[in-house]
């Protein structure tokens, strides 16, 4: 009986490891393997919610994952002021248009487009959820290279603690309030990035590099919910 | 028998080490994102040192796999050190990115030139 347990456990666990997705990154993002963007601008975020501040919140989390991917990427506190000279810091104007001035001045391979659909938090539950959707497009040709969505919850509640009942129900809301007072927001951003580009194609500093092509794509959108 | 289970119990260690498989990292970053965004928040002297300590471990001790400083910072350090008035030195910094890095060239030298003014 013990020995069943043992080889079910087992056939579960490795059933878990090997989901059931199917095209490979090099099938899903044939494009990105053909033009091999090495240089990429992070476009500030598109906001389609009422928080102002998301933009904000989000614009710079981009550029450690995507160095970390392996691109070169220009830090979002330089181009930044590019972008208000030049008034390009609304780019919604160029999500489906020309992108060869990011060519010209910057060099860019690619620009990283993300619309924020939702960016919004459940006071009581204490989960922040947080719904972007990336496009990477060329500026050579403004095709799409990669896109992918994420919708993430960040659980902000402080878990554990505070007790039963009606005090340790308004203890756990006072200790979220606190915790959440600050960065949370960009904690959660900084999830959806990581799970979003998880299965980005790498860039040429990556000993990924090219040889991701054969890796399973994920799914799209990608949902969780995390700490 | 045992031995066979313990054969099994490795292979199945090995087969979910594999599929966990965190990659390591590139570069270090330390504190990066945490500082520079509260300095971008909150540009006071107070928070400026502790963004140039920050630049200056992340400069000197890289530990990830590629050994050397991340795209961008260089030309990080060096606009800051340019916005607060020292020019040559920042310039000197904005150069680096682009011998380090000289796909950044075109970007990096509009910077520079900026500053050469």
């Amino acid at each position: 009986m013990k020995k069943y347990a043992f080889w079910a456990i087992t056939a579960l666990l490795l059933a878990s490891c090997a989901s059931n997705k199917t095209a490979t990154m090099g099938e899903k993002y044939a494009l990105m393997y053909e033009e091999k963007p090495a240089t990429v601008v992070v476009m500030p975020p598109i906001n389609k919610t009422t928080h102002a501040e998301a933009k904000d919140y989000f614009y710079t989390t981009m550029y450690y994952p995507l160095c970390e991917k392996g691109y070169y990427v220009y830090s979002p506190y330089l181009t930044m002021e590019l972008f208000q000279q030049e008034s390009a810091y609304d780019a919604e104007l160029f999500l489906e248009g020309d992108l060869t001035a990011f060519r010209n001045m910057l060099g860019a391979d690619a620009a990283m487009f993300t619309i924020i659909k939702d960016w919004r938090r459940n006071n009581v539950g204490g989960k922040l959820t947080v719904e972007v959707e990336y496009i990477l497009r060329s500026t050579k040709t403004g095709e799409t290279l990669y896109t992918r969505e994420g919708k993430i919850k960040l659980d902000t509640s402080s878990g554990g603690g505070g007790g039963s009942g009606l005090l340790g129900a308004a203890m756990k809301l006072a200790a979220t309030a606190i915790s959440t007072a600050l960065t949370d927001k960009v904690v959660a951003g900084r999830k959806c990035n990581a799970y979003v580009l998880s299965d980005l194609p790498a860039g040429k500093y990556s000993p990924r590099y090219e040889v991701d092509a054969s890796a399973e794509a994920g799914e799209s959108p990608v949902e969780a919910t995390v700490k | 028998m045992n031995s066979r289970i313990i054969m099994i119990a490795a292979a199945l260690v090995l087969t979910l080490a594999s599929c966990g498989s965190s990659e390591k990292s590139l570069y270090s970053w330390y504190q990066y994102e945490d500082v520079t965004y509260r300095y971008s928040k909150n540009p006071t002297d107070e928070w400026q040192e502790k963004v140039v300590e920050q630049y200056q471990k992340l400069m000197d001790s890289q530990r990830g796999t590629r050994k050397t400083v991340q795209p961008g910072l260089y030309a990080e350090y060096g606009f800051l050190l340019c916005k607060a008035g020292k020019t040559e030195e920042g310039v000197s910094y904005l150069k680096k990115e682009i011998e380090l890095y000289p796909e950044s060239e075109q970007f990096i030298s509009r910077i520079i030139k900026q500053f050469e003014e």
